[in-house]
């Protein structure tokens, strides 16, 4: 009979830090107003109220996030120690909340079609309801509270200071994106394809988190990551509860932001689901990821990290160079976007390995950078259509340049960007995390990491060079403008600059918030 | 029959006698009723008429959903029954008992929304 | 050894056995079944080591409704509720190492890492009261447990997406979620029936749902 659970009668109220949990409580309030408009609103007026509630709640998340960070108050645990609030932690928000709403608005578009989604998600593909749903003009807008649901999950997880939390974090952000994946207006098998794939093995890696989980616990005795990381210098690290505990705990981790040897979704998921989904998950749910293994890694294990070092660096390894060479035998273009998504994590753990403040600082530059770029660069790919939809098929990108000069140059931008080009965000970002993994004596990182960008450099190129200098295909795809697809370009495209040429204020930013680091 | 085990074990052999009063009764049967099959005897009763097609039978995805309710409600009130016991104690008060509205209040809108949707009417 | 250590050794025992017996059987719905057998000796033991309440949230949710769960799963697809032969993968030897060699990892870990701890279970009588654990519920994990009612949401927004058609006035419409139908392998006739000690009932105005099911097979 432990005392501390009994005792009922001297322990202070519950109490929590509504102020501080906000952003996270104003995007699932949103939410759930979302399913009240879904049951209660006539069809008509669904699209319109689904969308202004999703930007309204979104916006108005971001400008209490801001609010948080201006404030100058001591930054400390929140919600009975649940999550913790702080500088990395409003940036990582800061940042997905952003995202999210520039996927938004790829999520939202109906000018290239109705939806980018399915009419229904309930009839079988090439049956005769389907074909009545598509003529009936039918829209899935519950998609929008899913939506919500998951990036509300994204927010908690990197504020997630046990491990308890963030498995329950982990489930509100993966199951929405499941469904949502399967849900693809064209090409559907391979869309319900993708999402049971993503599925299965999302649930074999929770399994795996929640085994890691009940080791650190029989190891520690709690799951908070501060009384694990309190444990750890108490106990010493090698138990063998406890490395068998972290090994499974990150391969949980690991799996949801793609790290080799537990990347085989990618490229699967990315390709089959609907391309707005895509931009979503390539941007909030890797950043969240990150955000989810920085804290685990800087608060939980950091006394550690001699012991997990090794782990990290051969997963680093691999992550970069599996995302890079594979990458150059891909013929469709969001499936080498994957790979490309999958090389990026190497990147960024290259950064997560020099556990100081600066890798912690540049990790959270990288973030930012690398979600903009691919958002934009996703979108760009909702708006190069054929008659069958999305222009998959890299042959289709052919001499895109010559006749849509405006569009295949800012793809090509966004592609410069992932290589590392200087006067993009991408060298600025790669530059900040070899810098600061160089410092963490992590020499042999920065050179595999050099190595596979300029692996990747080599396909990025080769898709340049077929949008300009190849010949444009007679019946080559057509480029469908809109206002929303556009602004989401532009946004990229702006920052994705802004931040290679004068990247001071954002690398301030990102210094500061880490600055703190974590709460424990 | 004292103390944690014990009245636990009051429960065991009270579902051992359960079994044995059933199982008692099939074994009686067994012994006294007479045996002799034959293929007609051993085909499923279909009110006396020979039975028609297979026994399998796809169910609609909607009876999915009433599935998924129950499994969203068990887990509902399986939150109750701590909840019941603590709301009332000292250091707990309105908070707690706030709380545990505003889980059911999650939990009502999708009930909401099921409802509207047609979902819960039987077809 | 006392009486307590020697009923969790039986439990785990079928606990495990039957756990083999789920992915070894060869007929889904009997997978399903052994998955209750299983569940419930976990149950069993926790109500040995005192955690009562967890134990009966075992039987109320796994036994109760996540199995339920799972057999309405089995019964929307096309596999036929005999014996399917099917069923064996190409992989089962190397899936076999992995699972052995994981397992025996585990246990090792596990063995090792609590071979000298030991909780006389007696004192902990109560610790595992609905009391307890709301007592630690509504006190440390209040936000987790907002937070899964949010997931049961989304869950059930995400169900009723997936499973619901609304075409103005067209009635009920057959859905499956297999997006490729394929054509049940024929079970053998009569063996089925017999196991199940039912067969299909024949057309009557209540059986809608067979006459409609029935009607897709024969277009496909």
């Amino acid at each position: 009979m432990t005392p501390v659970y009994m005792a009922a009668g001297d322990i202070p109220t519950p109490h929590i830090e509504y102020g501080r949990l906000a952003p996270v409580l104003i995007v699932l309030g949103a939410a759930c107003v979302g399913v009240l408009v879904e049951a209660l609103a006539p069809r008509a007026q669904r699209y319109g109220l689904q969308v202004l509630v999703s930007v309204v709640g979104l916006v108005a998340a971001f400008a209490w996030t801001i609010a948080l960070g201006i404030g100058d108050q001591p930054h400390h645990v929140a919600a009975m120690g649940a999550v913790g609030v702080d500088g990395p932690t409003l940036f990582i928000q800061g940042t997905i909340l952003v995202l999210a709403l520039m996927s938004m608005l790829l999520i939202a578009e109906r000018r290239h079609e109705d939806s980018p989604f399915t009419a229904q998600a309930s009839t079988v593909p090439g049956s005769p309801e389907e074909r009545e749903s598509l003529v009936a003009g039918l829209v899935q807008t519950e998609i929008y509270p899913l939506v919500l649901f998951a990036v509300g999950g994204m927010l908690i997880f990197p504020a997630a200071n046990d491990l308890l939390t963030m498995f329950v974090a982990l489930e509100v952000m993966s199951l929405p994106l499941y469904l949502l994946c399967g849900l693809a207006r064209r090409r559907r098998l391979l869309s319900q394809e993708a999402a049971v794939k993503y599925f299965l093995l999302g649930a074999f890696s929770s399994a795996f988190f929640l085994y890691g989980t009940a080791m650190l616990y029989g190891f520690a005795g709690s799951v908070r990551l501060s009384e694990i990381a309190a444990a750890i210098s108490k106990q010493g690290g090698d138990e063998p509860l406890l490395l068998a505990g972290v090994a499974l705990l990150s391969v949980g981790l690991l799996f949801k932001m793609g790290a080799a040897p537990f990347q085989a979704w990618k490229p699967d998921v990315y390709q089959g689901a609907p391309t707005a989904l895509t931009a979503l998950m390539a941007s909030c749910t890797l950043v969240a990821a990150v955000g989810g293994v920085l804290r685990v890694f800087y608060v939980g294990l950091e006394t550690l990290r001699w012991d997990w070092r090794p782990m990290m660096w051969a997963v680093a390894i691999l992550t970069m160079l599996v995302g890079a060479i594979v990458a150059i035998t891909q013929t469709d273009v969001k499936r080498m976007l994957a790979y490309s998504s999958i090389a990026h994590g190497g990147f960024l753990l290259t950064g997560v390995i020099a556990t100081n403040k600066a890798g912690l600082s540049s990790t959270l530059f990288y973030l930012a950078a690398y979600g903009f770029t691919t958002v934009g660069a996703f979108a760009v790919i909702t708006m190069v259509r054929d008659a069958g939809g999305e222009a998959g098929h890299l042959s289709r990108w052919a001499g895109l340049g010559k006749r849509q000069p405006l569009v295949a140059g800012t793809f090509a931008f966004f592609l410069l960007a992932f290589a590392g080009i200087p006067l993009t965000s991408g060298f600025t970002g790669k530059f900040a995390v070899f810098q600061a993994a160089m410092a963490g004596g992590a020499m042999p990182l920065v050179i595999v990491g050099v190595v596979s960008s300029a692996i990747a450099a080599f396909f990025y190129v080769r898709v340049i060079v077929l949008m300009f200098f190849s010949e444009p295909l007679a019946d080559g795809p057509t480029v469908s403008f809109s206002p929303a697809t556009a602004t989401a370009v532009a946004v990229g495209a702006f920052v994705t600059l802004v931040l290679g040429v004068i990247p001071a204020p954002a690398l301030h930013l990102a210094q500061s918030a880490a600055n703190q680091l974590f709460v424990r | 029959m004292h103390g944690y085990y014990g009245t636990y074990l009051t429960v065991v052999v009270l579902f051992a006698i359960g079994a044995a009063i059933v199982g008692g009764a099939f074994l009686a049967n067994r012994a006294l009723r007479p045996h002799r099959p034959t293929p007609e005897k051993l085909t499923t009763y279909e009110c006396g008429v020979d039975p028609v097609g297979e026994g399998w039978a796809q169910s609609y995805v909607r009876y999915y959903v009433f599935a998924y309710l129950y499994v969203v409600f068990a887990v509902d009130a399986v939150f109750l029954f701590p909840w019941a016991t603590v709301f009332s104690a000292k250091g707990y008060g309105y908070v707690t008992l706030g709380e545990m509205f505003v889980f059911l209040a999650f939990i009502a809108a999708g009930l909401a929304y099921a409802w509207k949707k047609g979902v819960l009417g039987w077809v | 050894m006392t009486a307590a250590d020697l009923v969790i050794v039986l439990l785990g025992v079928v606990a495990v056995g039957a756990g083999v017996l789920v992915v070894a059987t060869r007929q889904l719905v009997h997978a399903a079944l052994w998955l209750v057998v299983s569940f419930g000796a976990l149950a069993g033991s926790y109500l040995v080591l005192t955690a009562e309440f967890v134990a009966w949230v075992q039987v109320l949710i796994y036994v109760g409704a996540v199995v339920v769960l799972l057999l309405f799963g089995i019964m929307l697809t096309r596999a036929p509720i005999g014996r399917s032969e099917d069923l064996d993968s190409g992989n089962r030897i190397v899936a076999l190492v992995v699972a052995v060699a994981t397992a025996g990892v585990l246990v090792t870990t596990l063995v090792r890492g609590f071979r000298s701890a030991y909780v006389p279970i007696k004192d902990r009588v109560g610790s595992g009261s609905s009391h307890t654990l709301g007592g630690s519920l509504f006190q440390t994990w209040v936000l987790p447990f907002e937070a899964l009612s949010v997931l049961l949401l989304a869950a059930l927004i995400g169900a009723i997406v997936l499973s619901r058609t609304d075409i103005g006035g067209a009635g009920p419409e057959p859905e499956e979620e297999e997006p490729e139908p394929r054509r049940r392998p024929a079970a053998p006739r009569g063996t089925v029936a017999r196991r199940l000690g039912t067969a299909r009932r024949r057309a009557t105005p209540d059986d809608e749902d067979t006459i409609v099911l029935s009607r897709v097979d024969e277009e496909i």
